[in-house]
């Protein structure tokens, strides 16, 4: 079976499709094609690669000079500060709303409601994907039909924030209230209350019903699965269910945009994004504006982990500017944060395997049913990687059936939040093969190690929910194995010591877990390098820096090329006037496919660079080499700085040139990088509380370009990862209205709540990537949910199959026994 | 109203309105390194040091600063004269998107001033009030016990007398807060 992802490709595809694409499109497996130039390196012979270098803004983020978007305020004197008034209810119509108290008000420059002129009424998605987003067009700017506590009803440009907050609560909307429905069973029952007419929804997701409050409906299968498990040996064919909560992203920096219009009646947004490109698309067609006249930069932003891979303000802030007249700033509230923006969705999860005697799997199906929430953002897309992401770890299972079903309720929306569907599968699939194991009698570490991927697999199951083998992968790098051992032995996994109370039982877990580096066939990344007088360089590159240091990374990657420094490149990122094109910051895209964009750049002026060094040499360029900031003959050792070059290029006698490079990057790859989650806990069996004693994380991410960032990411993704294990969830009453609006009551952990924490780096090299390396963003917030849960197992018995993991329902399930 | 204050080593006078929280006057007024995370005092982006305590500037009434002494993470080092405390975290890569990292370093200041030698776990307590999303805290933890090494080592070197101490890096030193605005 094929999602809709497929036909979307067809028809948006520009005319002029590139050779090696057109390769891609027959049925050989991209994996087989041979990898164009290995640019493996020795650790010794690597110059700026695998350094830890500094991360280009730490100075002026540890001294408070780092500016974020409302940092940007003293730069327009005329700024007005935006509110929006959101539906206090979770489901109805908006019949009427009284603006005139609001309006009259002094300091009040707009009151924007859906009729308003400014606002435009027409459907689109908030989600920043490429396009046309696969997501459904669902939302509007402002809503007349409000479907959860939290829809934006109306908004206020005012002088000041207190003065817009003053506004906002005289508007008077009048509510034509309908039924909610919160709970993703119910809402696909015949007499449920309906969210959306079909017809008022563009939405190319495969199997759609909105009667049934169905977004998307998708499987796929490979092999045969039922004859799989009818002719299994009943014993060891084992099915396990799994539950996740809601998760906030609690970025730092709440959502924040300042909307203006320039001198030269160009539209500019400074906004806190991941998808600059894609916000300024889709921007330009919500407001049919050119999109040659509208600019998104994104200065430095506090994070986004999905959260920003989002239009989800800026059409709000560009609609009160363009009310007002002036410029505006919007900038969420905290408590706006935990009810009315993004978050990862809830899901129910079902898994079977079949395991024959000698303990290989004969099959695999998996169901996932997602809470969508009021809107369709990402919806089939994250549900998709419930399976499409951990599956792939056991490559060589021959029968696999994946199947989801994407459900609307009158409840926050679920978008892309990090890890992106991968955290909610790794759960079900990476718990459940432990139980499996458990179950038959093997230990849950050999059994993986029995089934899981290894070098040179092939794996159909990442594209089981698309036609043909286009997206189906050779594995060229997996280090899962190195992973396991470095993780078991940091854990101490075959010496554990139990604690001398006998209430009080030690054990440990472990969980798999892969991701992908980009999205398969839907990426873009490109870079400009150009070269001073000095030897230095500018690299213009569309890739989105959300905190993660890719700035610095694209800085060593170009440095490893030119052979200089990286301090000598100045990087200029991610603003839609100045740079190169890029879908943005998501899917663990940027180190593999904006990075190899920078690779491939730096490798077009290196070039040029050597061609002006044969000239002034006076050597072949075939005996040059560009290293230490020099070019020079490894026959003669003839050498020239590169600020020579640079002089001699730019303001020669006879011939001048400027010394520049290109590269555009898409693939239809996405390699996916490997980790091993170790967990070690204690657990008191009559009160059922526990205590994480320490966690291990080993990543194989191909070749760490910065080793210290790397960490970082592994560090924060577990940080994350350990909260949805243990803390974390949202509530809400009978009516919808949202119980948790802070972070004391959300429990995001502080200092205080983290354990230990172990992390192991396992290099590999994969061929595709710049310079070996694969991704890492996501894969470490994917692991402990399901080594946690494997970890209470070992130490007490009993399974807990529902996040977060409470001392309740360990006692609960204790008493069971 | 307007009230004064000492800001950085400087004594300012702020135009306010009652109602006003420190951190917004601050902001108002150029001082950006102060960061709005929650509005409720339960992240501590907004951490400054009033009269050398560790204070969430945006539940902090303005008037409660008035005749105070205010230190904010502009009072600090420079990029190229970096505050020992600012260059552990650098040093040790505790930091990633940087939006908690001004209330991060004020707070681990106002520890350091009172413990100049902390155990992981006095850090950690320390820090319980400051969220950061990206780290996982363990470099920021780091961090911060390096600077109790690195300052201690600065102190040892005072009290021996024979060396010259390097201008501006002990946090007490008031001479750099007057040079850095």
């Amino acid at each position: 079976m094929s999602n809709m992802e497929e036909t979307q490709e067809q028809n948006d595809r520009p005319d002029g499709i590139r050779a090696e694409e057109e390769a891609a499109e027959s049925d050989a497996i991209p994996g087989e094609s041979e990898v164009a130039e290995d640019d493996r390196k020795p650790r010794d012979e690597r110059d700026q690669v695998t350094e830890d270098v500094e991360k280009d803004d730490a100075r002026k983020i540890v001294t408070g000079e780092a500016r974020y978007t409302a940092d940007y305020r003293d730069r327009f004197p005329e700024l007005a500060e935006g509110k929006v008034i959101r539906s206090d209810i979770a489901h109805g119509y908006v019949r009427d709303i009284d603006t005139s108290e609001a309006e009259a008000m002094d300091g009040v420059y707009a009151v924007i409601t859906p009729w308003d002129d400014a606002v435009p009424d027409k459907a689109y998605s908030s989600s920043g994907q490429s396009y046309p987003e696969p997501s459904p067009w669902d939302m509007r700017v402002l809503r007349k039909h409000v479907r959860y506590v939290g829809d934006p009803v109306a908004a206020v440009a005012a002088a000041d924030t207190e003065t817009a907050d003053r506004a906002a609560r005289k508007v008077d909307i009048e509510y034509e209230e309908r039924d909610p429905v919160l709970d993703p069973e119910a809402a696909t029952e015949p007499d449920a209350p309906q969210l959306f007419d079909s017809d008022e929804v563009e939405n190319a997701q495969h199997g759609a019903d909105y009667e049934r409050n169905l977004e998307s409906h998708f499987e796929g299968e490979i092999g045969d699965v039922e004859r799989a498990f009818d002719s299994a040996d009943d014993e060891r064919v084992i099915e396990t269910e799994w539950e996740t909560p809601y998760q906030s992203h609690c970025v730092p920096e709440p959502h924040t945009t300042i909307a203006h219009t320039d001198e030269d009646d160009r539209y500019n947004f400074i906004t806190a994004t991941q998808v600059p490109f894609h916000t300024r698309r889709q921007i330009a067609h919500l407001f049919d504006v050119p999109i040659r006249d509208v600019r998104v930069t994104k200065p430095r932003i506090g994070a986004g982990f999905g959260a920003k891979q989002e239009m989800a303000i800026e059409p709000i802030a560009f609609a009160l500017h363009r009310a007002a007249d002036k410029p505006v700033k919007l900038e969420m509230t905290r408590r706006e944060e935990f009810f009315a923006l993004r978050f990862r969705h809830p899901m129910q999860m079902r898994m079977r395997t079949a395991v024959d005697d000698d303990g290989t799997i004969e099959a695999m199906d998996l169901y996932t049913l997602s809470n969508s929430g009021a809107y369709g953002t990402h919806g089939m897309t994250v549900a998709n990687n419930v399976g499409t992401k951990p599956l792939p770890l056991y490559p060589r299972v021959p029968n696999v059936r994946f199947e989801g079903d994407v459900v609307h309720t009158n409840l926050p929306m679920g978008a892309a939040m990090r890890g992106y569907g991968a955290p909610q599968g790794h759960f079900a699939v990476e718990a459940h093969m432990d139980e499996v194991a458990r179950r038959l009698d093997l230990d849950p570490v050999e059994f993986r190690e029995r089934n899981a991927v290894r070098e040179g697999d092939v794996d159909r199951s990442v594209a089981i929910l698309k036609d043909g083998d286009r997206f189906a992968r050779k594995i060229r790098s997996c280090g899962l194995r190195e992973c396991i051992e470095r993780g078991k032995e940091a854990i101490g996994y075959d010496d554990l010591d139990q604690p001398s109370e006998d209430h009080l039982h030690r054990g440990v877990g472990m969980a798999l877990i892969a991701q992908g580096s980009g999205v398969a066939g839907r990426e873009l990344g490109a870079a400009q390098i150009q070269m001073n007088e000095d030897g230095s360089f500018h690299l213009q590159v569309g890739g989105v820096d959300t905190g993660t240091g890719s700035d610095t990374m694209f800085s060593q990657v170009a440095a490893e090329v030119l052979g200089c420094d990286p301090e000598d490149i100045v990087v200029i990122s991610s603003d839609t006037d100045l740079t190169p094109f890029d879908y943005g910051a998501y899917a663990s895209s940027t180190t593999y496919i904006s990075g190899q964009a920078v690779k491939e750049a730096a490798e077009d002026a290196r070039e040029r660079l050597l061609h002006w060094g044969s000239k002034m040499l006076d050597e072949p360029v075939e005996t040059l080499v560009a290293r230490d900031g020099e070019v020079y003959s490894q026959e003669s050792g003839e050498r020239v700085s590169l600020k020579e070059i640079g002089y001699e290029a730019t303001y020669g006698h006879d011939e001048r040139e400027h010394i520049l490079g290109k590269g555009s990057h898409s693939t239809d790859e996405s390699p996916p990088p490997y980790g091993a989650q170790f967990v070690d806990v204690t657990v008191d069996e009559e009160t059922g509380e526990y205590e994480i004693n320490e966690m291990a994380f080993a990543a194989d991410c191909g070749v760490a370009i910065n080793p210290a960032l790397v960490e970082g990411q592994i560090e924060g993704g577990e940080h994350m990862s350990l909260e949805y294990a243990t803390s974390g969830g949202l509530e809400f009453d009978e009516e919808g209205n949202p119980e948790v609006l802070g972070f004391r009551q959300y429990g995001m952990p502080r200092t205080t709540d983290h354990p230990p924490m172990e992390t192991i780096i396992v290099e590999t090299h994969e061929p595709t990537g710049p310079f070996g390396a694969k991704s890492i963003a996501e894969l470490p917030t994917n692991g402990v949910p399901p080594a946690l849960s494997n970890a209470i197992r070992d130490a007490v018995g009993v399974r807990v199959n529902s996040l977060p993991i409470t001392a309740e329902k360990i006692r609960k399930a204790l008493d069971v026994e | 109203m307007q009230i004064e204050l000492e800001l950085n080593g400087h004594q300012r006078t702020f135009d306010v309105s009652k109602s006003d929280v420190l951190l917004d006057v601050l902001r108002r007024n150029g001082y950006t390194g102060p960061k709005r995370g929650c509005d409720t005092g339960a992240c501590g982006m907004c951490t400054v040091q009033i009269d050398g305590e560790p204070a969430m500037s945006c539940v902090t009434p303005v008037t409660k600063a008035a005749d105070a002494s205010v230190e904010t993470i502009e009072g600090l080092g420079k990029q190229d004269d970096l505050h020992p405390i600012q260059e552990a975290f650098v040093d040790n890569s505790a930091l990633q998107c940087g939006f908690c990292i001004p209330g991060m370093i004020m707070r681990s200041k106002a520890l350091l001033e009172e413990n100049p030698d902390p155990t992981e776990t006095e850090v950690r307590e320390a820090l319980a009030d400051n969220l950061c999303r990206c780290t996982g805290y363990k470099k920021i933890v780091e961090a911060v016990l390096d600077a109790a090494d690195r300052m201690d080592g600065n102190a040892a070197l005072a009290t021996d007398g024979g060396t010259d101490v390097p201008d501006c890096v002990g946090s007490t030193c008031s001479c750099e807060e007057g040079n850095s605005l």
